[in-house]
């Protein structure tokens, strides 16, 4: 069941409503059941794994807990994330792997194949994996206590909304509200359904328009010209947003109508004038998990060698980002250029900055939109190796037409496809610069007159109804 | 108290639902009724040929198909050769599920003599964008109960999206506007559903390389059933391979069903795929799958002329 399928439009409400008639004492563990029924709904024998790893999550913590002895703690630690692990690097990483050693010990004269395995990654299985990582490391340094509950832990590794495609949660933000009162509140739950029909707006009118044109494009690259290609290149990280971000923007509307906060994931990620800056804003959860768990503690381990420890610590941990999105040449490629990125940044930032200071860019209109265009630029050709292009070769192949071949007809499928993609992305990028750059002033949904409000949430619906994309199928963070 | 005013707080949040949801009800009802109105009121452009491949057609020979029967066969030249009106309701992108419906509001209508089914390389193939492109149908589900089950194989729960008047023309503003204005008739000429292609292929073509999908067995019977309803409407059908630039280093599984299936009810299966007149021959091509406007020519009149010699009805009537 995902979230723009018809299923979800009868499981939600129902659950809601079921949830709120219920006592409240029963409601996490209605929660419980509905969040297991909901991925049961999409495969069912995979809903095991995610019991496997709850129950040894849930083990190990108590048993880091309870332990004293460092060296044991440390042992119960490791051991867990090796269980939590396994399923991950079973599914994700097996053939990626059987393959390079393969190749290895061929190019030595060694011919050891092992079997391929030809399963359907769990969807799902990233984000819940980190999120009990997470959880572990956080009993490990004594961040929280082990949750004695194992409901609480179930239903944290478990929770619907954000069990599919995240946002990545935290134990220390979701436990204390799984054990307190889940109570229904007026203002949450509107808010939670405003930022629903939002998402609905960037996954079905804004992403699946986009991604009918640029996969056509992409898939026939040796057709198209350079200058389509870099049209769809443009594209595509406005694709992935409206994507991930109209997912992440549901997930967190869905628990509010239930009265949970979810963290946030996005935070107008186009509007960032430097790298640095839009890995803040893009895939927030993503990055403060990395941040906390691998960057951090490389960095300070790393500390002696000054600006080249950051160094090393960026480009490891975007190292692991680029392999946590695939098992593919092009993710680790993707990580490797997003970590230089970021050192080049962190290398000349202060010499940027007393530059920025002394010619007083920064409040300058024209310097931060070349900023944010650059640093999309930036970002959307980094994508070419993280997107629908799935191998090196056919990725350079693309960069080598855009520069070398940019003539020739500009391909787009057909006139109502770039006036939809047109209106979309004017729509998104009006609302959020509103939000950007006159805050408090965003009266999209939250105007003060009922009427309005009203209206704007019939008219919404209806341009949903009207140009939005039904059939466009997953989200793309299901196959991470 | 507190229970006073939490219902008070859910009343009112219930009451501003139900507004909302009538305000939504009723501007669904309005802007739906006006694209259903403009819809059918289209008489030119690729949305009314499907009005009139459903609604309109009264002519001998039907030609169906997706991108390829319309681009490779002009019913003219059928229509000069057998003596008969003939009209092409091929339809981009369309797979049997279309097809098939457009042959169930026909049939509903009237028997046409001939039918020429333009059968793909991957007709059978599994893809969910045949399922997706059924949508092309539901503004004719409310008023053609024929063709109610074809689109409910998109969904089981079509039948309750279409509640909505919005919904069957989703994606369409745009095209149902510009399909009422005088500019698309002269933008969008077909020759009785034909459209010709006037380019020449001019790419490389040794980079492409076609692999056999899994069968869709929905495909499959919905096929055998277009096949056995013609021969219960005692209607002749041809069922035609259209050529390709490049011969496929394979055979298509596709094929082999079409060609068994056409075999059981002893319809004429003709393949040109592998013709040597076509193969490796660009001049003939707008792309690898579709002959340009030269190449159309000189297929139909093949394609004519088997007709003309194996014909039961046109011996039986003497049209040739």
């Amino acid at each position: 069941m995902i979230f723009t399928s018809f299923n979800f439009l009868i499981f939600f409400p129902g659950v809601i409503l079921v949830y709120y008639l219920l006592p409240e004492k029963y409601r996490p563990g209605f929660l419980l059941l509905a969040s297991y029924y909901f991925y049961i709904n999409i495969t069912p024998v995979y809903a095991l794994l995610l019991a496997g790893i709850t129950v040894s999550t849930y083990a190990f913590t108590i048993l880091i807990d309870k332990t004293k002895a460092e060296k044991k703690r440390k042992l119960f630690l490791i051991i867990n994330i090796i269980i939590t692990l396994l399923p991950l690097f079973f599914f994700k990483y097996y053939n990626f792997v059987n393959n390079g050693v393969f190749n290895l010990l061929q190019s030595a004269g060694i011919r050891w194949p092992l079997p391929e395995i030809s399963f359907f990654l769990p969807i799902g299985i990233s984000f819940y994996t980190f999120m009990a990582l997470g959880y572990s490391i956080d009993v490990y340094n004594e961040e929280i206590k082990a949750e004695k509950n194992f409901g609480v832990v179930a239903l944290f590794l478990s929770f619907f909304p954000i069990l599919l495609s995240g946002p990545i949660e935290r134990a220390t933000n979701m436990f204390p509200q799984f054990k307190g009162r889940l109570v229904f509140s007026y203002k949450k739950a509107v808010r939670g359904l405003q930022l629903m029909l939002w998402g609905y707006f960037m996954k079905l009118v804004v992403a699946n328009r986009i991604a009918i044109l640029v996969s056509n494009i992409f898939d026939n690259a040796d057709l198209k010209s350079g200058g389509s290609l870099f049209m769809a290149v443009l594209l595509y990280p406005v694709q992935v947003y409206g994507d991930l971000g109209g997912y992440s923007l549901i997930a967190i509307g869905s628990a509010n109508v239930m009265g949970i906060d979810i963290i946030p994931n996005f935070k107008r990620p186009f509007f960032a004038t430097s790298m640095s800056e839009f890995w803040r804003r893009w895939h927030i959860s993503l990055i403060s998990w990395l941040t906390d768990y691998i960057y951090t503690p490389l960095s300070f381990q790393l500390r002696k060698y000054k600006i080249w420890g950051i160094v090393i610590a960026l480009m490891l941990t975007f190292l692991i980002s680029g392999i946590w999105h695939g098992a593919a040449l092009t993710f680790i490629f993707w990580g490797v250029l997003q970590g230089t990125f970021l050192s080049i940044e962190a290398i000349t930032n202060k010499k940027k900055k007393s530059f920025v200071k002394k010619h007083n860019l920064d409040k300058k209109k024209w310097y931060i939109f070349i900023s944010c265009f650059f640093t999309y630029l930036l970002f959307a050709f980094s994508e070419i190796f993280c997107g629908p292009i799935n191998s090196m070769h056919k990725a350079f192949f693309v960069i080598r037409k855009i520069f070398t071949n940019f003539g020739g007809p500009l391909y787009y499928y057909n006139p109502s496809m770039i006036i939809f993609i047109l209106f979309g992305i004017s729509l998104l990028f009006f609302v959020e610069w509103r939000m950007e750059y006159y805050k408090g002033a965003f009266s999209f949904l939250s105007n003060k007159s009922w009427v309005v409000r009203t209206l704007l949430y019939a008219l919404l619906i209806i341009i949903i109804l009207l140009i939005g994309v039904f059939d466009g199928g997953q989200f793309i963070y299901f196959q991470f | 108290m507190i229970n006073n005013l939490k219902k008070k707080v859910l009343k009112n949040l219930l009451l501003k639902l139900f507004v909302l949801s009538i305000t939504l009800v009723l501007l669904d009802f309005i802007i739906g009724s006006l694209l259903d109105i403009f819809y059918f009121r289209q008489e030119s452009g690729v949305l009314y040929r499907t009005t009139y491949a459903i609604e309109k057609t009264k002519e001998d020979l039907l030609i169906f198909g997706s991108s390829t029967a319309i681009h490779n066969y002009d019913p003219t030249i059928f229509e000069k050769g057998l003596k008969m009106s003939a009209y092409n309701v091929g339809n981009d992108g369309r797979s049997v599920f279309y097809h098939y419906a457009v042959l169930q509001a026909v049939l509903k209508r009237y028997k046409p003599k001939i039918i020429i089914y333009d059968f793909e390389i991957r007709e059978f193939s599994k893809d969910q964008e045949s399922y997706d492109r059924i949508s092309s149908l539901l503004p004719y589900y409310k008023k053609n109960p024929e063709i109610r089950p074809i689109i409910e194989l998109k969904s089981p729960y079509e039948k309750y999206k279409l509640l909505s008047n919005i919904y069957p023309y989703n994606s369409l503003i745009f095209t149902i506007g510009i399909g009422n204005t005088e500019f698309n008739k002269k933008r969008r000429g077909d020759i009785n559903g034909f459209v010709p292609l006037p380019n020449i292929w001019n790419h490389p073509i040794d980079t492409i390389t076609f692999v056999n999908r899994e069968l869709d067995s929905n495909k499959i019977k919905i096929f055998e059933s277009f096949v056995k309803d013609c021969a219960n409407a005692k209607i002749e059908l041809f069922v035609v391979c259209s050529p390709i630039l490049i011969e496929p280093d394979y055979t298509s599984n596709s094929e082999m069903m079409g060609e068994k299936i056409a075999k059981k009810y002893n319809v004429n299966f003709m393949n040109y795929s592998k013709d040597s007149l076509f193969i490796n021959n660009p001049k003939l091509f707008a792309d690898i799958g579709h002959l340009n406007v030269e190449g159309a020519k000189i297929f139909s009149n093949i394609v004519k002329e088997n007709i003309a010699r194996v014909s039961k009805s046109l011996t039986k009537t003497g049209n040739q």
